[in-house]
């Protein structure tokens, strides 16, 4: 496999969810030597991750942002950043709510399904970073 | 995503859902489930074997179904979960509170 970056650029409303989903998979789909557990994970985390961007950080009002991806040999990693108000992000370890609860899982799957996940406030956007170390080639 | 009502032997409501259910479908799911109940069937099974994608919105949606098909005394199950689907369940460790079944008519088997 060869590395790879490729970029999204989007606007809520009209792009939603499924606008960066299309995209994940357009992109993971030129890899065909990654794991099904790897592509689940990554592609699961990354649209949590992006549904938490379109969900909380819209205030009614519609965002920019940009998604962008790298792919190689060893690592999966992904790059969000948005025109969303400052969110008061707390990233300890992954805690599920309790079992009936119907939301609150978002963040803690993120956790868990890739290596490190990083966010931090640059001027006037939002930047979350995820990466995925991958399962070794055959 | 779209989704099929239909009921099956034992009176229960079989939802067939295909596609992905995601922040986008999710809410849909919710007022799948409760109009089935409110028609009167409170025995659900949600067979997901057309979903190939479930985020942590669509797991709200099924405990939000659940909890509202115990209150009418009835339940919620679901049948035929793909490997992402059962992957997201698995780590949630909500395949405790909603184990999966082969096929919607196995669901209510027992």
């Amino acid at each position: 496999m060869t590395d790879s970056d490729t970029t999204l650029a989007l606007s809520t409303p009209p792009d939603d969810i499924d606008t960066v989903q299309d995209f994940v998979q357009r992109v993971l789909e030129h890899h065909t030597d990654i794991v099904d557990i790897d592509r689940f994970a990554f592609e699961t985390a990354l649209v949590e991750l992006a549904s938490n961007v379109i969900q909380h950080a819209a205030a009614g009002t519609g965002i920019t942002c940009v998604l962008s991806i790298h792919a190689d040999d060893h690592e999966l990693s992904a790059r969000i950043s948005d025109t969303g108000t400052a969110g008061a992000v707390t990233l300890s370890g992954p805690a599920l709510p309790e079992d009936l609860a119907e939301s609150g899982r978002g963040l803690a799957l993120i956790q868990m399904l890739v290596d490190s996940v990083h966010f931090e406030r640059t001027g006037d956007r939002n930047v979350w970073t995820i990466s995925r170390a991958r399962h070794p080639l055959p | 995503m779209n989704f099929r009502t239909e009921t099956i032997a034992g009176n229960v409501a079989a939802i067939r859902a295909d596609g992905r259910l995601n922040m986008v479908s999710a809410p849909l799911l919710r007022e799948v489930v409760s109009a089935a109940i409110t028609a009167g069937t409170v025995r659900i099974v949600v067979d997901l074997s057309g979903v190939d994608f479930m985020d942590s919105s669509g797991l709200g949606a099924l405990i939000g179904g659940l909890k509202v098909a115990r209150q009418a005394g009835g339940d919620l199950r679901i049948a035929g979960a793909t490997p992402q689907v059962a992957l997201v369940f698995e780590l949630t460790h909500l395949d405790r509170i909603l184990q999966n079944h082969a096929t919607a008519e196995t669901a209510y088997r027992d």
